[in-house]
């Protein structure tokens, strides 16, 4: 065998570190979807594709905003009422349709979620046209990282991350309203004989993952094209994280994010043609040496 | 036992095997009376039929939650297409190949999942068939990558549209058949036994994952049949065959016929086709009206609509538990 | 109880759809009324020629296929309006959702139930080339208008398709053209990880290296369709240290590609060439935040040519639908009027003969004349290699505009007649 020939194929130093951040930073958009979809998921126990269409309207909603505000300053507000927003969405669909399917089996719910996802991709067709959005970039400018250029965005996504993870375990482990979320998942009949409203602590939990997924969009607006369908590409690997990293569980889903990420930006590396299998084979290897979830299902 | 002829007397079966042969009496003449494209549309809703009700032998008789069927029909539909463009062996052969290789890669996929419980068996299914299709999508050299194969080498007899109708008249029949013989042997029954009581199968015996493997496969080969129908057909592949958006579509046509019911995915594959076609005409925001569609089913037709003809026709109470009791997770 | 009636009424509206679906099921079946032979009449009525046209028209390829189908609907306008043309022109659109089977259903719902004369648009590559295959099959004549696969007209042409829009062949010629006249040598590749990146970027390179053998490749990267973030990328294409950078990226990929690019500064150190960067459906969401500088291949801009015939063309579709035409506008308004330069050759209509009217046939377009080649189908039309640059407008728009023709940019018929071989 000839090794210095394999030696010679085998990636610099600069590649190394510049597809680190290719896997960091798809990681970084990849978690901020799968958090909200991991506490969706793992209190309600619905497979909720309508959680990409969320993200998909957080990004037009953010866009729309923006807009309307103009100025540099948009973005910023629309970070802030874009998600709430989506909430307010979310809180409807989930008090006119979510509410009367949890008894019903999964397959039913996941149906639900599906044929919402369809036709919100009409609706968001007629409300905003066929035609591409773009938001500006509120930091341009780039800084430079060992070697490699990083765009000062890019920070902000890199900090999210570990922001919702870091909020999302301090409610779930620290607040009262998180103690009962973890609580009704455990054991919905007690929680209603103690004379709580698991209802309620389930509106509350879907209003919350798609915030998240409202925040999500919004973030990822100004490095990207809004448009129609973009929350399909993201749904399916985001399911996945979720399942992977155990339900519920928030650090399960930021492990496999990153797992997913850098996998794939390395995989890039050494077979480009094959770029698109590696999530699915990261997934299912993990599914087979964990059957139940990388970590432990928090709840 | 839930299949829908089971509840009825003898007399009552007779008269319902005399529909049967009836129905199949009309729809051998149906060339000769109604347009062509009629006949292509009846091609395609036989075809996706077999395909929807291939799904249900492992959704509905085999409370299994497999979220990516459409993998084995797309294997099936790209194995006959590379076999009869790319081998020396007879189209007959190719033909009776192609499901055996959707088969095989049922069999490596259900063997990985069936390991598995509810949620998880979905998630891994829908993993295991986006790897597929990743594959089929990107390997250039062999499959044609995203262009798809076009033009395949289908033997002239088949290529007309009433040839390709009456090919998928009588293998959707002796498919649908067999499957009704497999689903009321001993093996079917020991199947919705596990579905519906799994833990009481376990302590009497019953091999519970050998059950579920089987059935999966057998699922596997007869959408590989389908998928074969398909290149019959349409003599044209692409890798959107294998998406997962097909799946989602095949499912929701099971669920809209019901899927407790033998020939409810049958029913449904037909409404969905022949409403997608028709709201396709008039207007362009079909996906709009086939969603709120699906959103008023799910919450007041649960059961599909068969089911409730089902539940309306025999007194006793529905039987609609199986699925949701293994989808704990 | 109140509950259980109103259960009891949603239930009856369930079954009631269930029976609307039911006869929509029998009317399915049912025979089509017989078309209405307008040709028999006593005094002949004029004739209609009907065109199918299939497209993805939800999702992300949406902003491409409604500008290909305006334009058509403003050529078709037009011609009813000059009022000269022997013949009726009427279109009916089928959503094919980037869907290749739906596609091919669509194309035949069109051509057995509907009876269409002509067949046109497609966007996704895969559905064209399927339908393509039918239309060959069922002898239509079928116009692609949005696919830009260079197997349409080369290794799977036929005599019954085609191209109304510059193949990837000519892309990436047109792209070698102007480029080669360049002074660097040191070349990345890159592109989307899907047939119309490799296709691009392959012929550019293939043209290129024949015009310039000492350019060399410094790297290669392709990332996946729908990249929902392309900074990290810029980082590897940096590292190898390329003069040139050729990119093979389209759709909606393109307003994330571009961004990134801007936002690391990647155009102020290397060149960067990308097909249709310079269109308007690029640029226009872009806004200030595109790149300056970056080289661009582009078969129409609605600011040039600064012709009078491009200035009515554009004047007519902003009155129509409120927007300027962009590059897909131009690709269905050249279509309806090669149907209807066709048409005018023909006393009735008859597909053998409107594909031999439609062979070789010329007519004036914004952007000068423009001839189907008889050999393989393709559109002659010329390309315009533009820089982006400021302007009075809230986006950039490309300047420095060279015009390379038509003949010079399509491959000889040779080449295509070797790829049929």
């Amino acid at each position: 065998m000839d090794f210095s020939a394999i030696l010679s194929q085998f990636p610099d130093l600069y590649t190394l570190a510049g597809q680190f951040f290719v896997g960091m930073s798809r990681a970084m958009i990849l978690f901020v979807v799968a958090a909200g979809l991991t506490v969706v998921m793992g209190v309600l126990r619905i497979v909720n594709f309508t959680h990409g269409t969320f993200y998909m309207l957080g990004a037009f909603i953010a866009f729309s905003v923006a807009q309307w505000l103009g100025g540099s300053s948009g973005f910023w507000l629309a970070l802030l009422i874009a998600p709430l927003i989506v909430a307010a969405l979310s809180f409807v669909v989930e008090s006119t349709l979510m509410r009367r399917i949890y008894d019903q089996p999964r397959l039913m719910q996941l149906l639900l979620t599906y044929a919402l996802v369809l036709a919100f991709n009409d609706l968001i067709k007629i409300v905003w046209g066929v035609h591409y959005k773009s938001m500006a970039n509120p930091i341009p400018g780039s800084i430079s990282l060992g070697g490699a250029t990083l765009p000062s965005y890019n920070l902000i996504l890199l900090a999210a991350g570990p922001l919702v993870a870091l909020g999302l375990w301090f409610f779930m482990s620290r607040t009262m309203m998180g103690k009962l979320c973890r609580a009704t998942a455990t054991d919905r009949e007690m929680v209603d004989a103690l004379g709580i409203n698991s209802k309620q602590v389930f509106a509350s939990v879907f209003v919350l993952g798609c915030y998240l997924a409202g925040l999500g969009g919004t973030l990822i607006a100004p490095t990207t094209n809004i448009v129609i369908g973009m929350g399909m590409g993201i749904i399916i690997n985001a399911i996945l994280v979720v399942v992977v990293g155990g339900l519920g569980n928030v650090w399960g889903a930021l492990v496999v994010s990153f797992i997913f990420g850098i996998g794939e930006s390395f995989g890039v590396l050494f077979a480009p043609r094959f770029a698109l299998v590696f999530p699915f084979l990261i997934a299912a290897t993990l599914l087979m040496i964990r059957p139940s979830g990388l970590m432990k299902s928090v709840w | 036992m839930s299949t829908l002829f089971a509840r009825f007397t003898e007399a009552k079966k007779i008269l319902l095997l005399l529909l049967i042969l009836a129905a199949l009496l009309v729809m051998f003449f149906i060339p000769t009376f109604l347009s062509k494209y009629s006949v292509y549309l009846l091609t395609v809703i036989l075809f996706t039929a077999l395909l929807a009700t291939s799904l249900n032998i492992s959704l509905g008789y085999g409370g299994m939650l497999p979220l990516h069927q459409a993998v084995f029909f797309g294997v099936g539909a790209y194995a006959a297409a590379l076999l009869l463009n790319k081998s020396p062996l007879p189209p007959w052969l190719s033909f009776l190949a192609a499901p055996l290789v959707a088969a095989g890669v049922a069999l490596v996929i259900g063997t990985v999942c069936v390991r598995l419980r509810g949620l998880y068996f979905g998630m891994m299914t829908l993993a295991m068939g986006q790897l597929v299709w990743a594959i089929v999508y990107r390997w250039y050299e062999f499959t044609g990558g995203d262009d798809g194969i076009h033009g395949i080498a289908v033997p002239q007899v088949l290529r007309s549209i009433p040839a390709a109708y009456y090919t998928a008249l009588i293998v959707f029949s002796v498919c649908l058949l067999i499957i009704y013989i497999i689903l009321n042997s001993p093996f079917g029954i020991a199947l919705q036994a596990v579905r519906d009581n799994h833990q009481r199968c376990e302590s009497i015996g019953i091999n519970i994952r050998h059950h579920q493997l089987i059935a999966f496969v057998l699922a596997g080969f007869f959408s590989g049949v389908a998928g074969v129908l398909f290149v019959i057909l349409e003599r044209s592949v692409s890798p959107s065959l294998l998406f997962w958006t097909k799946s989602a579509e095949l499912l929701i046509m099971v669920l809209l016929g019901g899927m407790f019911t033998f020939l409810g995915p049958t029913f449904g594959a037909a409404v969905i086709i022949v409403l997608g076609v028709f709201l396709g005409v008039i207007t362009e925001y079909w996906l709009l009206v086939l969603g709120t569609v699906l959103v008023l089913l799910i919450l007041f037709l649960p059961q599909g609509v068969l089911g409730f003809v089902k539940e309306k026709i025999s007194s006793s109470a529905p039987e609609r538990k199986g699925v949701d009791k293994y989808a704990q997770g | 109880m109140k509950m259980k009636r109103n259960w009891l009424i949603l239930r009856g509206l369930a079954l009631l759809l269930v029976l609307l679906i039911g006869f929509s099921l029998v009317g399915g079946c049912a025979k089509p009324a017989p078309p209405q032979d307008q040709s028999k009449g006593a005094e002949k009525p004029v004739e209609t020629v009907k065109v199918g046209v299939i497209d993805c028209y939800t999702g992300a390829a949406t902003t491409y296929t409604y500008d290909a189908l305006d334009g058509f609907k403003l050529a078709l306008e037009e011609i009813k309006e000059e009022g000269t043309l022997g013949f009726n022109i009427e279109f009916v659109t089928r959503d094919d959702e980037f869907s290749p089977d739906k596609s091919l259903n669509w194309a035949k719902e069109l051509v057995m139930r509907e009876e269409v004369d002509l067949l046109a648009g497609i966007i996704n590559s895969a559905a064209a080339l399927g339908v393509s295959q039918y239309a060959k099959e069922e002898k239509v004549p079928f116009l692609v208008w949005g696919s830009m696969s260079d197997k349409i007209t080369g290794e799977a042409g036929h005599r019954y398709v085609f191209s109304m829009l510059p193949n990837t062949a000519i892309i990436g010629r047109s792209g070698a053209i102007q480029m080669s006249s360049m002074p660097y040598t040191k070349y990345f590749l890159a592109g989307s990880d899907y047939e119309y990146g490799h296709s691009v970027v392959n012929n550019f390179w293939e043209n290129f290296t024949e015009m310039k053998p000492d350019a060399t490749k410094v790297g290669e990267l392709w990332w996946p369709v729908r990249e929902p973030d392309f900074t990290p990328h810029i980082s590897t294409i940096r590292a190898a240290k390329p003069e040139v950078v050729i990119v093979g990226t389209g759709g909606a990929d393109m307003v994330p590609f571009l961004k990134a690019v801007n936002s690391t500064g990647l155009n102020k150190e290397v060149k960067i060439w990308v097909h249709t960067a310079t269109d308007l459906s690029t640029l226009k969401p872009l806004g200030a935040e595109a790149p300056e500088g970056i080289f661009g291949t582009n078969p129409y801009h609605h600011y040039f040519p600064d012709t009078p015939e491009n200035k009515t063309f554009v004047e007519a579709f902003k009155k129509a639908y409120g927007r300027a035409p962009a590059a897909f506008a131009l690709n269905g308004y050249i279509a309806g009027h090669s149907i209807a330069g066709a048409l005018r050759k023909l006393d009735t209509f008859d597909k053998e003969k409107f594909i031999d009217a439609l062979e070789g046939l010329t007519i004036d377009s914004p952007v000068g004349p423009v001839t189907i080649r008889e050999y393989d189908h393709q559109i002659i039309s010329p390309m315009f290699f533009g820089t982006t640059v400021k302007s009075d407008e809230p986006f950039l728009v490309a300047g420095d505009i060279v015009t390379l023709s038509g003949k010079d940019v399509i491959p000889p018929v040779e080449k295509i007649q070797a790829k049929r071989k």
